[in-house]
């Protein structure tokens, strides 16, 4: 999961490596995303997420579609 | 003789602890040593703590994630005052500020160009230049090239 400075230059990324292009965030989601998915990591009870609620943490962000799914 | 998920939830802490005092991944020896338990139900415990892929060992056994931190330097440097860790990528970069809850700074740069991209985060609130974060694997994949990914 790398940040680029435009979306050029993730499409000159994904030819030198000959990738299709992935999925895209906001900095301001990945932010998001981090605090969903991080704040609770020192708590002595932190259990993995499971596909559900992933996909929840995934959805509240906005990510959503085919490229975000873990589940069925 | 402790059971294996309190010693896991021990262990895990300890490590998270250890990278947070000392900004380095504690090796298979000092957890050992540390939490007087030897080396073999160490490696078996990280080997159970691995397969939620927040922890994630090479091949000799040692840890190289411990997410969201990585035990090697990446291009992902976080400064939190004196102290200085790297994250594995840009979401585990913004991760360390997020669980700490605490400022910092993400020395982060381009994926293509290599332009610097600082990033600040204080009181809660992320500030930075404008960027798009690209994620190359779709989410069901992720684990199966964790370091490409």
């Amino acid at each position: 999961m790398l940040l680029f400075r435009s979306e050029q230059h993730i499409d000159r990324w994904c030819n030198q490596w000959n990738r299709p292009r992935g999925g895209a965030l906001t900095l301001i989601q990945g932010w998001k995303l981090a605090q969903l998915w991080y704040g609770d990591r020192l708590n002595p009870q932190w259990q993995p997420k499971t596909a559900v609620e992933a996909e929840s943490v995934f959805q509240d962000v906005g990510l959503v579609g085919e490229f975000w799914k873990l589940t069925g | 003789m402790p059971r294996p998920d309190d010693f896991d939830r021990r262990l895990r802490l300890f490590v998270y602890r250890q990278m947070i005092r000392t900004g380095a991944c504690p090796s298979i020896a000092e957890m050992s040593r540390s939490l007087k338990a030897s080396p073999k139900s160490i490696r078996t415990a990280l080997s159970r703590l691995s397969e939620g892929h927040a922890f994630m060992q090479q091949e000799n056994g040692e840890l190289w994630r411990v997410a969201p931190f990585s035990a090697i330097p990446t291009a992902f440097p976080v400064t939190l005052g004196r102290r200085s860790w790297f994250g594995n990528c840009i979401w585990d970069a913004l991760g360390i500020p997020a669980m700490l809850g605490k400022n910092a700074h993400i020395g982060a740069s381009c994926g293509c160009c290599n332009l610097a991209m600082p990033i600040e985060i204080r009181a809660g609130k992320l500030h930075s230049g404008p960027g798009i974060i690209h994620i190359a694997v779709p989410a069901c994949e992720w684990y199966k090239d964790v370091a490409f990914t």
